[in-house]
């Protein structure tokens, strides 16, 4: 019963994922005033990466770094429950915790490394140290905000802290909202704080060993995560959700937000973005935690 | 000599597990009116003692591999001994005993290998701790009129309040050195580095855990745990955990490195200690890192030892050459970095869930961010050793390191899975030591579920899943039509349309973490360091002793003199 739903929470996440993935590409687009492939498009391009012939391995550690990384986001999907009263698209969070996603969501980029530096790419780990830069920095307001939610539920239960919210915490507690918003941009990797990914740059960044399966594994690890995080926003600030439409609804508008942030600001460097992340959205998340416990 | 260290384990292990451990003096016979001194088996000093018979097993493995005089080992028998004495003391005057035991022995050990600098740093902070120690011990006798723990909190409450501050101090630097929490850590990181390293994972595992065992000591036994000191601890080891995250990631040694991610730990198991609930969580990360820092400096002890090269910039790329060390390394800095499915989480779960409870909500804030800016370091301890590439030639024939490396670490390795899959197997007998030291035990479930009163969490079904989830995607992966060619030449990889050659500087590890300099309140941590302040403190004292050498030249009729006119003194004022 429970491998049905796990399936079924893969499948769901794969599809909107991709999904969002596409719809990403065409609004920026449009921001760009350009039209954009096909919503459909980066769903049919995995497809195709899987089949694709001749892609290069460094080694076995080449190969298992992506598959940590996917293992690491289908593990975060499981531990975060799609609703928060139905009995289905629970996943194993009753096996878990708030504190066991928080540091699940850290697989992904640990395998991401393992991979990276098996490579031997310099451009590659200059990306890797980046992104573990920028990592510490993007962490901070949101846990401040999560150790606050997690307070004043006294539940580290997700299910607990979605059903709780009579208002919803983005407007009980706004400043906590606004400094985990600047973490959740960091995290989906959108400008201004998207340097590491270097997703313009076309030989640097983690990804630049990587082809073929690889790459298809590492674009749909990437879309699941993606939604993984979305609907853990949704339980924490906006009061979580009771079907498939209101998920949908929900994550749609998070996910608009950051996908017009991140088309209007411009990149900041590493360094700007870790003095940036450890001051303003740091200070809001204190100031919010202190109002609200 | 050296099969001499299994007979000795033994003896340490049957004297943790099976002796009952129970003998009492009465030191009135010899002029100290009712000064009684005793050792007790106590579950506590069990638990730090199956640490240390534990250590003292992946010591004597190690040493097989190694050619030490056979005096380092009575040494080292010597050094075992005083542990045991400071673990089963039930007072503070065989405690002082032992610890002087433990400081002196750890001296003559190092001075096998240190630099004279970094001996008499390590020389003077041991020996400051020690005095500090005994001052402490000093004041608080003078109140309580006893050296047990038993009256150790009855004599603290008699002391007023400026003496229970100066007390306070005085014990907390004594463990600080110890420890080697920022600013009392000067002496620590010379030593770990330059120490033999059959003896640096002896000296991080059991040695800091000693400031640990101390601490528990005193807060429980001593000071209220909910008193004043709270607010001290949290801070103090938080601040540790962050500063040395940083310090770390400046390192171009291996053993440096190693040394500062030892500090932040114990920054944790400070902060833990900072609340009645944290006892279980400080106890379960004592654990944890002791069995850590045995693996990762075993591990880089085998990889000094087959290519003698200790620094980042001079390794690399060994992944192919040495993989089972790669894997025992991996698994190491998961379970250092606290990262689930790995057992990790489960001591950091434990000190989150406490501080959760005691509402030091900003505390648990800073130690999650401590803990997320760790990667940093733990990811160039891998990359720097075995990813990326070779700095040199002679790199790309080495073989995998002997087996006296390796068995420690399949022993190590073993129990960490063990333990990352039932991670609650030790709560009972944790609960047991909480029954003693009359703190409210954990909830048990079963031995695959630690859960407190906020939340709980399955370890053999996140290690499962895990698993389960790795395997499918491997075997997808695999079974997909298009194969993926072996790359043989390490030099094809993509390089902005240029083709590397040897000649270019292709490992990262060289410079890792430089960049983090252009981060503001990083530069800030970089450039300040303690050292300064000793080296100020040192050049004043140097300036006294030149002061005082004009006077005590060394001229022998001048120092009768002086020692008359003293003597005169002393009997002058005894008269009066």
């Amino acid at each position: 019963m429970i491998l049905i739903d796990l399936i079924m929470m893969l499948v769901t996440a794969y599809i909107v994922g991709f999904l969002y993935y596409g719809l990403y590409r065409n609004i920026t687009a449009r921001f760009q005033r350009r039209i954009g492939p096909t919503v459909w498009q980066s769903l049919f391009d995995s497809f195709k990466f899987f089949g694709k012939e001749n892609s290069f391995s460094h080694g076995w550690m080449f190969y298992l770094g992506p598959v940590i990384m996917m293992s690491g986001a289908i593990m975060t999907l499981f531990f975060v429950p799609f609703f928060y009263q139905s009995e289905h698209f629970r996943g194993l969070s009753s096996y878990g915790n708030l504190f066991l996603i928080l540091y699940l969501m850290l697989l992904g980029p640990l395998g991401n490394a393992m991979g990276v530096g098996a490579s031997g790419s310099p451009f590659g780990a200059m990306g890797i140290t980046r992104g573990l830069t920028r990592l510490f920095a993007m962490e901070l307001p949101f846990y401040i905000a999560v150790v606050a939610l997690i307070s004043i539920n006294h539940s580290a239960d997700v299910a607990t802290i979605a059903a709780n919210q009579t208002t919803y915490n983005a407007f009980a507690y706004p400043l906590l909202f606004i400094a985990a918003l600047f973490s959740f941009v960091a995290m989906m990797g959108q400008s201004p704080f998207d340097v590491p990914g270097a997703p313009v740059e076309v030989y640097s960044g983690p990804a630049a060993e990587f082809g073929g399966k690889f790459l298809a594994l590492l674009m749909s690890q990437s879309a699941i995560f993606s939604f993984a995080k979305l609907v853990l926003m949704v339980n924490l600030f906006l009061g979580g959700a009771d079907g498939f439409g209101d998920l949908l609804i929900k994550t749609f508008i998070l996910f608009l937000f950051v996908v017009a942030f991140g088309s209007i600001y411009g990149r900041f460097k590493t360094p700007q973005s870790v003095n940036f992340l450890v001051k303003i959205p740091t200070a809001l998340a204190v100031i919010g935690l202190l109002l609200a416990t | 000599m050296r099969f001499l260290n299994f007979i000795f384990t033994i003896l340490v292990f049957w004297i943790v597990l099976g002796v009952h451990i129970s003998w009492q003096l009465d030191l009135s016979s010899f002029g100290l009116d009712g000064v009684v001194v005793g050792l007790a088996s106590t579950k506590l000093g069990d638990f730090f003692g199956v640490l240390v018979a534990l250590s003292m097993l992946i010591f004597s493995i190690t040493a097989l591999r190694y050619k030490q005089a056979s005096h380092f080992y009575g040494l080292f028998y010597l050094l075992s001994a005083g542990l045991l004495l400071i673990l089963y003391a039930r007072d503070y005057l065989l405690f002082f005993v032992g610890w002087e035991i433990m400081s002196i022995t750890t001296y003559l050990l190092l001075s096998y290998s240190l630099s004279r600098e970094a001996l008499i740093k390590y020389v003077v902070f041991a020996m400051a701790s020690a005095m500090s120690l005994l001052a402490g011990i000093a004041i608080l006798y003078s109140s309580a009129h006893s050296f047990s723990y038993v009256d150790a909190h009855r004599g603290f409450t008699a002391l007023s309040d400026d003496m229970s501050i100066v007390f306070v101090l005085l014990m907390l630097f004594a463990f600080f050195v110890k420890l080697g929490t920022i600013g009392f850590h000067y002496w620590l990181v010379d030593s770990y580095e330059q120490s033999s390293d059959l003896f640096t994972p002896f000296l991080s595992a059991i040695l800091s855990k000693m400031g640990v065992f101390a601490l528990i000591i005193f807060v429980v036994y001593v000071v209220d745990i909910s008193a004043r000191v709270h607010y001290i601890l949290a801070i103090i080891g938080v601040v540790t955990s962050i500063i040395a995250a940083f310090k770390a990631l400046d390192e171009d040694s291996v053993k440096r490195l190693l040394a500062y991610s030892s500090i932040a730990q114990l920054g944790y198991i400070v902060t833990a200690l900072s609340l009645a609930d944290g006892m279980s969580g400080a106890l379960y990360h004592s654990l944890i890192h002791t069995l850590v820092k045995l693996l990762l400096f075993v591990n880089v002890a085998g990889i000094i030892y087959v290519t003698s090269r200790s620094k980042f910039s001079q390794l690399g790329g060994l992944i192919y050459r040495m993989p089972q060390s790669f894997i025992f390394l991996l698994i190491g800095i998961i379970v250092l970095a606290g990262m689930p499915p790995l057992v990790g989480f489960g001591s950091k779960f434990l000190i989150y869930t406490a501080l959760l409870e005691g509402d030091n909500l900003l505390i648990l804030s800073a130690m999650l961010f401590a803990s997320a800016s760790a990667f940093l370091y733990i990811y160039k301890l891998i990359y720097g050793i075995y990813l990326g590439h070779p700095t040199a030639k002679s790199l790309e024939s080495v073989r995998e390191v002997p087996m006296s490396f390796l068995i420690p670490q399949y022993i190590i390795a073993t129990i960490l899975i063990l333990l990352s899959a039932y991670p609650a197997m030790i709560v009972p007998y944790f609960n047991q030591i909480l029954q003693e030291l009359k703190i409210e035990t954990l909830p048990f479930v079963n031995t695959a579920t630690i859960s407190t009163e906020v939340a709980s969490y399955n370890g053999l079904v996140v290690l499962g899943v895990f698993i389960a989830i790795f395997a499918l995607v491997t075997l997808m992966l695999l079974s997909l039509s298009s194969k993926s060619r072996e790359v043989k030449d390490r030099f094809d990889i993509a390089y902005c349309g240029e083709e590397p050659n040897e000649s270019t500087h292709l490992h990262y590890g060289y410079s890792m973490g430089k960049e983090l300099r252009r981060v503001s309140f990083v530069a800030v941590i970089l450039r300040n360091s303690s050292s300064r302040f000793y080296d100020y403190l040192s050049k004043q004292l140097y300036a006294i002793a030149q002061i005082v050498r004009g006077i005590y030249s060394g001229n022998l009729s001048l120092n009768f003199n002086i020692a008359a006119l003293f003597a005169l003194i002393l009997l002058w004022w005894g008269i009066q």
